[in-house]
């Protein structure tokens, strides 16, 4: 399964929202559509989702027109809500219901999914009984519960404690596994490195830089060496100016150019007491900022 | 259509489950009960062992009646006049009165008496009541009264045999009236409930359009549903389960209405307001519930549209607003015209076209006039027409509007992005 995104414009009473918006997200991959408040992202999805239509451009599911009776969808948005005082049963068996299921079908799914999200107890309970947390965990299946193609997820962590976050990570891992199409969009880059191996980043609905993240961050200079070591004091020391402490304790070693990376790494475990040495990457969040940050080039990037 | 049908299936029963929207019924139908079998239940006491001693005790000490004084010139003319006048006040006791005006009054602020007649001449008297009641018609029966003594006493002076001039006095003219249109008299009540029934229907049930549709969007289910169905499979999924539920509501009421009159019918005897309301013929009955349908989806569409544009629910009573007028504006023109008792006017004429209007107004005319045949069939061929083409805009108006957050749209910009979307 492949969905491509190809060159999306769209505008509201005057105003360009979307330019030129392209990707590709693969079925067992997750990808991570990201973009700081108001770049475009929930629009980009309520595009993909028909909502409303692009100005220009195309949504493809598998190289041709996107099936919306055929492909299933399954949508998490940000701003979560149901009937806060309809029965949780009732509500998730009519949504499902909606989305195609038949009744006895859409009543075994739900209760699949609240057995396996731990929530088989509030079956019957209204909703505005719930927290907040397990409130996100019936929002959840109404995502999950029509086992959709295509998984759109609107920050699904926000909110959740580690151990649902663990449980949710192993949901999204299981879909993932299950070949379906999962695109994230969030601002918890950590997630995003965790589970997406492709990535686009939208700057004032503008693709500001896409591609595969382990690419990605290959793409930059690889001169720097982290290094983890009780002699701290000790390299320091020996490389002066170069190094330089980062926040975890660790050491950020600047080398001359990344051809002396083997010299250099070679040289530390040899001379000092190393936990750990590796070539020095950007996190996803350094990439972001420097893609979406207020300092931010506007022309596109290519990087892989 | 699959969408529709669960949409409306989900809406309907949440009716259904609401206890305010049974709740109501149930007391509506029971305060129905509650009138209609009221005269079944006054009889059954009024004819137990209270009621009786009530009967016999009413005679002899006037403990039933309100008491009616008369003040006559001499001894026997009042007992003569009193005599007279409790022929005449069956609802009275009447009592001759010996004494003043000032012991009348007396009497009457006291609360010994309710009224008292104090006759000055054969052709004069003045009536003295403690509350001067809106209905009060003792005066004109009393002069009616007078004037018949007045006049037999004056042809008996003139040489006439008594019997024969109280047969002069009791000679009646009879008349029948044969009316080739409708009756307004007796039309007056039943389209006078109907159409206050009919406003009231369309104006909560268009509310509560209004309300479903901002409520979820305030609790941001619009998110999910909007990604899950169509806005038009929505928006006519909720209106018309709201419209059936509307119906059943008023089928429940009018119905058990209809039954419990039938149950008593024979202790309504004589009571010509509930007789005419019941007796409304079914083709009325048959055009009350297309008038009802159709003005009520037109009205649902247009409120369930403006729901959508509002994302708080405390803005919608503001945003309903201009609807609510228009309909009240269409509501007063039927009811105006309806007392002032010249229905076919131009205003209703006109009014029974106009989509947003005819419906009350189209329906007041049938009730009370002779309407053609064509006129009442293109008033519901232009509100059928109406129906659809107000349907379909406010889908499309939901559409835009239940993404539309923060500051309600201005109506410009929205036709600006119903252009777009």
């Amino acid at each position: 399964m492949d969905l491509s995104v190809n060159n999306i414009e769209k505008s509201f009473v005057g105003k360009q929202v979307l330019s030129d918006v392209a990707f590709h997200a693969h079925g067992g991959k997750a990808f991570g559509l990201l973009g700081r408040n108001g770049a475009g992202k929930t629009t980009t999805i309520r595009i993909i989702m028909k909502v409303f239509p692009a100005d220009r451009g195309e949504v493809l599911f598998d190289g041709r027109p996107f099936g919306y009776s055929t492909e299933k969808l399954g949508y998490l948005p940000e701003e979560r809500g149901l009937y806060p005082k309809k029965k949780i049963i009732q509500q998730l068996s009519y949504l499902a219901e909606l989305k195609g299921l038949g009744r006895s079908e859409a009543i075994r799914s739900v209760d699949y999914w609240l057995d396996r999200l731990g929530m088989a107890e509030y079956r019957n309970r209204r909703l505005d009984t719930l927290s907040k947390g397990n409130q996100q965990k019936i929002q959840l299946i109404t995502t999950l519960a029509h086992d959709p193609d295509i998984v759109i997820l609107d920050e699904p962590f926000s909110g959740l404690d580690p151990v649902n976050a663990m449980l949710l990570k192993d949901v999204v891992k299981e879909q993932i596994g299950q070949g379906k199409i999962v695109i994230f969009s969030s601002h918890q880059m950590n997630y995003i490195e965790e589970f997406c191996d492709d990535i686009a980043i939208l700057h004032h609905g503008r693709i500001a830089l896409q591609g595969s993240l382990g690419a990605i961050k290959r793409a930059y200079a690889r001169d720097r060496l982290v290094v983890r070591s009780e002699q701290g004091e000790a390299i320091k020391e020996a490389f002066g100016d170069a190094c330089t402490a980062r926040e975890d304790k660790s050491l950020l070693i600047h080398l001359g150019s990344a051809g002396d990376k083997r010299e250099g790494m070679r040289h530390i475990v040899e001379n000092f007491d190393v936990d750990e040495v590796k070539v020095f990457e950007p996190s996803l969040n350094d990439i972001f900022v420097e893609y979406a940050g207020d300092g931010a080039q506007e022309v596109d990037h290519e990087a892989v | 259509m699959r969408q529709f049908r669960k949409i409306f299936g989900f809406e309907f029963k949440n009716y259904l489950q609401n206890k305010v929207f049974v709740g109501v019924t149930v007391v509506l139908v029971a305060a129905m009960a509650i009138v209609m079998f009221s005269p079944r239940v006054m009889e059954a006491l009024g004819s137990g062992p209270g009621g009786a001693a009530e009967d016999v005790g009413a005679a002899a000490d006037g403990g039933g009646l309100p008491i009616m004084l008369v003040v006559g010139e001499g001894e026997q003319d009042a007992e003569a006049i009193a005599q007279a006048f409790s022929g005449a006040f069956a609802s009275y006791e009447v009592r001759p009165y010996y004494g003043d005006a000032e012991a009348v009054r007396e009497q009457i602020v006291s609360g010994e008496a309710a009224c008292a007649f104090v006759i000055e001449s054969p052709l004069s008297y003045t009536y003295y009541v403690g509350n001067l009641s809106m209905y009060d018609s003792n005066t004109m029966v009393a002069s009616e009264v007078l004037q018949g003594i007045y006049r037999q006493n004056a042809m008996v002076e003139s040489g006439l045999d008594p019997q024969d001039a109280s047969a002069i006095l009791e000679a009646r003219v009879s008349g029948t009236i044969e009316n080739l249109g409708m009756d307004q008299a007796q039309n007056f009540f039943y389209t006078y409930i109907m159409i206050f029934a009919l406003y009231m229907v369309i104006m909560i049930y268009g509310q509560m359009v209004a309300t479903s549709v901002a409520s979820e969007k305030s609790s941001r289910a619009m998110e999910l549903l909007i990604t899950t169905a169509d806005p038009t499979s929505m928006i006519f999924g909720k209106v018309m389960a709201s419209c059936l539920a509307g119906l059943l509501q008023i089928v429940a009421v009018f119905g058990s209405a209809l039954l419990f009159f039938h149950l008593n019918s024979s202790y309504w005897g004589g009571v010509g307001i509930v007789e005419s309301i019941f007796g409304m013929p079914g083709y009325l009955l048959a055009y009350m519930l297309v008038f009802f349908m159709l003005g009520y989806l037109i009205y649902a569409f247009m409120y369930g549209a403006v729901g959508s544009t509002v994302s708080k629910l405390e803005d919608i009573n503001t945003a309903v607003m201009p609807i609510t007028l228009v309909f009240i504006a269409g509501f007063f023109v039927s009811i105006f015209s309806m007392t002032g008792g010249d229905v076919d006017n131009m205003l209703v004429k006109a009014c029974s076209f106009i989509p947003i209007t005819s419906p009350m107004a189209m329906f007041t005319r049938i009730a009370m006039t002779t309407v053609p045949a064509h006129e009442i069939a293109i008033s519901i061929a232009i509100l059928i027409v109406a129906a659809i083409g107000i349907g379909v805009l406010s889908a499309k108006i939901y559409r835009v509007g239940v993404l539309l957050y923060g500051t309600r749209p201005k109506l410009g910009s929205l036709l600006k992005s119903l252009g777009e979307a």
